[in-house]
């Protein structure tokens, strides 16, 4: 062995490296965010757009002005529900990826409302009560299977997510159906539509309802001593167990509070979200809600706080990618904000693959001295 | 000092370790590794033992000095390079697959990426390596069903099988009997004798006395002595090894003299001998273990108030199961107990501490703590729900909890930042003092200890010794479960000697000598005893 280590030559990769690890969390989603747009530039450029003016409509249609701010908003309101859907089951010790299948039963539910008249107020409650029930419901079919026969969280959500959507796809054709317009569902009255917060924007009341929520999930998890048994099982089940809490408990009372997260997010799509006021048939504004809004909790590191701020930046992502393809000569299409999207989450990881690099690298010289050694340590071997 | 014509293995040259964070680690530290001698490294917790000999075997780099053998400097990228080149380290934390069985992991151990591995063979040098060392494992059970023991014999056996010069123990005697530890001493003879170099990392004066032919004292860093064993007195280490005279909080200096221990025991006493009323009782409990064998086997007995009643025994002998049942966290299959007249078979966690249990678990990092929990939300584990701790509509109480903490923090002498501390951030003693802490701020009728002191430094660990006496003298019922054979007979008022799920006696320890408690432990019955 020489002198010269791998020190030296991995001078500028350790700087880099003692930069990325000792990243405070906010920073290292900022970073992810700036990762992920810097690499939808690169795949815009290799496809011939021009990123700057891409990324100038896209800004300019996400927070330009009022009306854009306040599209960015409406559109981030269902990813909070969502997002701490994921996030409340993560904090737990589960990966829960059911948010997309309780939102789609939680829509239908809030349509339901549409069946019967109630006084305005009290039909919109109704309708979130409803769809509430409903993604809790959802939900309580992976818990149960969680907790009874040991289903593994992720296989069973995913199941439930087809199930739910070919249920919805069903009820949206057949059961709650406009007579008028076979291509979408009955509309919610306007006695259970949240009202339009900014005139002429799509922004509705929905947003007291998301924030309310969040603080709420902030407040439970980290200021009741329910949420502090919530968050001592997902850590550590054994020490939880061996500090009175009933595991079985937190894992339903989580499952729970997550399919009413999502379910709150179907309600706010078509209560909240104008000019439909009902499903429409494929389900183009539900779809895929549930699973950004996993992305937006990871950005958003799992924190309610952090959470809505992460959703204000998706959903300005969504809001300006509808401008990004129209804008003038240099059409980009929607579906590169989804690559930007996936950038952005895979950016993610790059502080913990960082926190992983020395270890990779001397697997990596391991492997490499492995086939060098190899005839020597045969010797040296008994 | 050292004779200057003997070949070294390892040197040490101005070895100096500052961690990213700052903590300086190690100052210009020399050593030398020579063939055929058994290197004691002393020192408490936190001063270096454990840096120092990742740095040696070349896991670690040095920020100064270098690390020097005949053979080229040394420097490896992973602990398979070390064995490599004929180093080995049997860790206090075991690197055992959980999954996997003693040969399958001894055999894993021997392989590279790609290779098949030769269990036949393994098993057949495994059963020779057994034969020739006297440690004693089963070989077909999955490590993670062994004791903290046995694991530790299967990690000595894993490396042995390497054939390695130089072997690191970092505390090897802490989870053994009298009888498994003299096996290991006689093994480790043998190995010197053979020529190879064994470092000895230990807190136990007793054992550097016992095994080692020279002695190096660390001290916050700093190498504070380097001595010839024989010619070294216990005193003299343990004032180095502290750098003061210990005291406790209770103003007694602590006695190191090698004298055989149970004279201490009336030291400990000497507060009341009172018996009051029973507090726990148990009659005819038997427990299953994870496999399914019954590992208590019927037994029965009673702790007084303002007693402490031992559990002597080799762990892996159903002390862990009985502690478990007792306190809720695993299923009895037949017999009874109660606490102050209430039956706790049966009862989750939380109902048992109402009934005033607390229960000082044996794994401090998997039980008695969230490790990512901050030093506040672990001081209210178990108790969070209590009306102290916790508002209407389970509001938790933050202000109180930290007050608490805070008084936690000054009564017990936990060293941390504050409330707001994740508990990882702490040393092994400080986070066992934040669970006693935590557990005797209870104000328990009973308190279930189990390896209270595993790990720790002679102050931390006298420090909880004496909690733990100063707490019977107050008239609580001590339930204190210790593979430290000295510290149950020194603090015990009555103990019994678990074998194979079985009480092999119940005495006061002034009435067993270490010969007969040996044998017990062994599983032999000693006349005059059922």
């Amino acid at each position: 062995m020489t002198e010269v280590g791998p020190g030296r030559r991995f001078r500028l990769l350790r700087g880099a490296h003692r930069t990325l690890t000792g990243l405070s969390p906010a920073f290292e989603s900022v970073l992810a965010g700036l990762v992920g747009l810097l690499v939808g530039a690169a795949i815009m450029y290799i496809w011939g757009y021009d990123p700057w003016r891409a990324y100038f409509a896209l800004l300019r249609g996400a927070y330009g002005g009022s009306y854009e701010w306040a599209s960015s908003v409406a559109r981030g309101v269902p990813l909070v529900f969502t997002a701490l859907t994921f996030s409340i089951c993560l904090r737990a010790g589960m990966f829960n990826i059911g948010a997309e299948g309780q939102l789609y039963i939680g829509a239908v539910a809030a349509v339901t409302v549409a069946m019967f008249k109630l006084p305005s107020g009290l039909h919109l409650v109704v309708g979130l009560v409803f769809a509430a029930l409903a993604g809790a419901f959802w939900s309580l079919g992976p818990a149960i299977l969680k907790l009874t026969r040991g289903v593994h969280e992720v296989i069973s959500t995913i199941m439930f997510n087809w199930i739910a959507r070919f249920l919805v796809f069903y009820m949206v054709a057949y059961v709650l159906v406009d007579p008028h317009q076979a291509q979408r569902t009955i509309a919610i009255p306007p006695t259970a539509r949240f009202p339009v917060l900014i005139r002429g924007t799509d922004l509705s009341y929905s947003v007291f309802l998301a924030v309310t929520f969040a603080l709420f999930v902030y407040f439970l998890l980290w200021h009741t001593a329910t949420g502090y048994e919530v968050r001592a099982a997902g850590f550590n089940p054994t020490a939880a167990r061996y500090g009175g809490i009933n595991i079985k408990r937190t894992v339903l009372l989580s499952f729970l509070l997550g399919g009413v997260g999502a379910g709150l997010a179907g309600a706010s799509v078509v209560m909240g979200l104008p000019p439909t006021y009902a499903i429409i048939s494929g389900l183009p504004q539900l779809m895929n809600v549930g699973f950004d809004g996993m992305a937006v909790a990871m950005v958003g590191r799992n924190h309610p706080i952090g959470i809505l701020l992460a959703a204000l930046f998706f959903g300005g992502l969504n809001a300006g990618g509808r401008v990004m393809q129209f804008y003038g000569a240099n059409p980009v299409p929607l579906e590169m904000v989804r690559v930007v999207m996936g950038a952005i989450v895979l950016a993610m990881a790059i502080p913990e693959l960082a926190r992983m690099l020395p270890a990779t690298l001397r697997a990596l010289q391991g492997l490499k001295r492995l086939f060098e050694r190899r005839p020597h340590v045969q010797e040296g071997a008994k | 000092m050292g004779d200057r014509q003997s070949a070294y293995f390892l040197k040490a040259e101005g070895i100096t370790k500052v961690y990213s964070d700052g903590t300086v680690a190690l100052r210009d530290v020399d050593l030398e590794v020579r063939p055929g001698e058994i290197l004691g490294l002393l020192g408490e917790n936190g001063a270096g033992k454990t840096t120092l000999t990742k740095i040696l075997s070349g896991l670690l780099p040095p920020t100064k000095g270098r690390v020097i053998s005949p053979r080229g400097p040394v420097r490896f990228g992973s602990p398979r390079e070390a064995l490599d080149f004929g180093i080995g380290m049997v860790h206090q934390h075991f690197a055992l697959v959980g999954t996997f069985t003693a040969v399958e992991n001894v055999a894993l151990s021997h392989e590279r990426p790609f290779t098949p591995l030769h269990l036949e063979e393994t098993r057949r040098k495994l059963e020779r390596l057994m034969e020739e060392s006297g440690l004693r494992v089963p070989l077909d059970v999955p490590v993670e069903k062994l004791a903290v023991g046995e694991q530790q014999r299967v990690e000595i056996l894993k490396v042995l099988s390497r054939d390695v010069d130089l072997l690191i123990l970092d505390e090897p005697t802490s989870v053994l009997t009298p009888l498994e530890v003299d096996e290991l001493f006689g093994l480790l003879r043998r190995l010197r004798d053979e020529g190879k170099s064994i470092i000895l990392i230990t807190h136990k004066l007793k054992e550097v006395g016992a095994i080692t032919d020279r002695v190096v004292v660390l001290r916050k860093g700093e190498l504070v002595g380097d001595f010839k064993t024989a010619e070294v007195s216990t005193e003299q280490l343990a004032q180095l090894m502290v750098g003061r005279p210990i005291e406790t909080e209770l103003g007694r200096p602590v006695e190191l003299a090698e004298e055989p221990l149970p004279r201490r025991l009336s030291r400990a006493k000497e507060g009341v001998a009172h018996t009051g009323p029973g507090v726990l009782h148990v009659e005819d409990l038997v427990v299953r273990g994870d496999t399914g064998e019954l590992a208590v086997q019927g037994v029965s007995f009673d702790v007084y108030a303002g007693e402490i009643f031992g559990i002597a025994g080799v762990e892996g002998n159903g002390q862990t199961e009985l502690v478990e049942a007792l306190t809720g966290l695993r299923p009895a299959v037949s017999g009874k107990a109660t606490i102050n007249g209430v039956d706790v078979l049966g009862k989750d966690p939380r109902e048992i501490y109402r009934l005033g249990v607390a229960h000082i678990p044996e794994d401090r990092w998997k039980l008695g703590l969230v490790l990512p929990f901050t030093l506040a939300e672990n001081a209210i584990l178990g108790v969070h729900r209590w009306e102290e701790f916790r508002g209407p509509f389970s509001i938790l109480r933050w202000r109180r909890i930290n007050a608490h903490v805070r008084n936690l923090m000054e009564r017990f002498d936990i060293q941390a930042t504050g409330p707001n501390a994740p508990a990882k951030s702490l040393s092994g003693g400080n986070q066992q003092k934040l669970i006693v802490g935590r557990e005797l701020a209870k104000d328990p009728a009973i308190i279930i200890a189990s390896q209270p002191t595993r790990g720790l430094d002679i102050g931390a660990a006298q420090y909880i010794r004496d909690i733990l006496v100063e707490m019977r003298n107050r008239g609580r019922a001590i339930l204190l479960v210790s593979a430290d054979l000295d510290e149950v007979l020194a603090l015990s008022d009555r103990v019994a000697i678990m074998y194979e799920g079985k009480f092999m006696a119940v005495a006061a320890p002034e009435e067993l000598d270490r010969e007969t408690i040996g044998m017990l432990m062994g599983g032999v019955a000693v006349e005059g005893r059922s």
